[in-house]
């Protein structure tokens, strides 16, 4: 086989459908219509996604300092939280997340109690009446501040690794 | 949207472990007149169905067992047995993670989608492989879409490299 690219344009292979089909499906897609209704569709979905959302909070604080699961259940629960109505639930999974990852990145031991701390406020936040209140917003805060200045601990004290946790 | 409007003989696959998500994604679907939806609840289930009915688009979640949507992408891109190594596959995940994303980009997934999924980000990327389908590219160690998508002002086409082929030609 040669060591050269082979491109194949796009009308080179079977398509789904001719330009003129494409464009009005793109513009339906893309129309006001289509938005209301899926709207429409996540907002009475909320009750159900929340029920499934509190199984993986269950995995997650079932881990325990297993991390390669924390991070696997951490990024399910932040890629679930918010299509299931629990805001605050997704931004401090967002932060264990960024937490796990530059830990990773510096080589650094993630901290325990910084992740058994997330994990408590996810619970929290989870089964609260109280998402995206005030108490969400301090806590979530307060971790951030918490993995930020474990991160510099561990040698990275730059603007990135703050920002990095900064939600 | 009316029945006639584009989707009528579309066929779409949904890869997702779990099922509230699958419900979600197909109701989702179901809005735009996306009818002929089949779900599978990890890659090699996927695999199954793909013999079974050829699709013209797949929502594959990444992280699944016994086979991820990763293992499931280079799959269909690459195995012999495939019946479409082109089909539009968007990868639909939480994990954003850059190594996660260069994978999937690397296994040949079409789009990627961030969870969580917003109606207007699932559309766009439906919008944006239906108007605007991606080369492809094969090279000894890649099969899958064009991964290049930076547009170049002083490009002047129609390939990036200057020993770039278009299919039908003979490479030098």
């Amino acid at each position: 086989m040669s060591s050269k690219a082979q491109m194949i344009a796009p009308d080179a292979y079977p398509q789904m459908m001719g330009r003129a089909q494409a464009a009005q499906l793109s513009q339906a897609l893309c129309s006001g219509a289509s938005a209301v209704n899926a709207t429409r569709i996540i907002a009475n979905s909320a009750g159900t996604l929340r029920e499934a959302l509190l199984g993986y909070v269950e995995a997650l604080e079932a881990a325990g300092q297993d991390q390669a699961l924390v991070s696997d259940k951490a990024h399910e629960i932040k890629g679930f939280a918010d299509t299931a109505g629990l805001p605050a639930t997704a931004r401090i999974a967002e932060g264990l997340c960024h937490y796990l990852e530059r830990s990773r990145e510096l080589g650094a031991p993630a901290d325990a109690a910084v992740i058994a701390l997330h994990v408590s406020a996810i619970g929290r936040a989870t089964r609260d009446s109280d998402h995206g209140g005030q108490t969400s917003q301090i806590v979530t805060s307060e971790l951030a501040a918490l993995a930020a200045r474990k991160l510099a601990e561990a040698g990275s004290c730059t603007a990135e690794a703050l920002s990095a946790v900064n939600l | 949207m009316k029945s006639g409007a584009g989707f009528d003989n579309f066929r779409a696959l949904i890869v997702e472990d779990n099922g509230n998500m699958r419900i979600l994604l197909r109701e989702l679907l179901n809005s735009v007149g996306i009818r002929e939806i089949s779900e599978a609840a990890n890659g090699q289930a996927a695999l199954a169905v793909l013999r079974d009915h050829n699709c013209d688009l797949i929502l594959s979640d990444m992280a699944m067992a016994p086979m991820d949507g990763i293992a499931f992408t280079r799959h269909v891109r690459t195995n012999e047995s495939s019946p479409n190594h082109f089909v539009p596959i968007i990868m639909v995940t939480g994990h954003t993670e850059k190594a996660r994303v260069e994978a999937a980009r690397d296994a040949g997934v079409t789009e990627f989608l961030a969870k969580p999924v917003t109606p207007h980000n699932l559309y766009a990327r439906i919008a944006e492989i239906v108007e605007r389908p991606r080369a492809f590219v094969r090279t000894e160690t890649y099969f899958g879409p064009d991964r290049r998508r930076k547009t170049l002002d002083h490009y002047g086409g129609p390939w990036r490299r200057h020993d770039d082929y278009d299919v039908g030609e003979k490479p030098q």
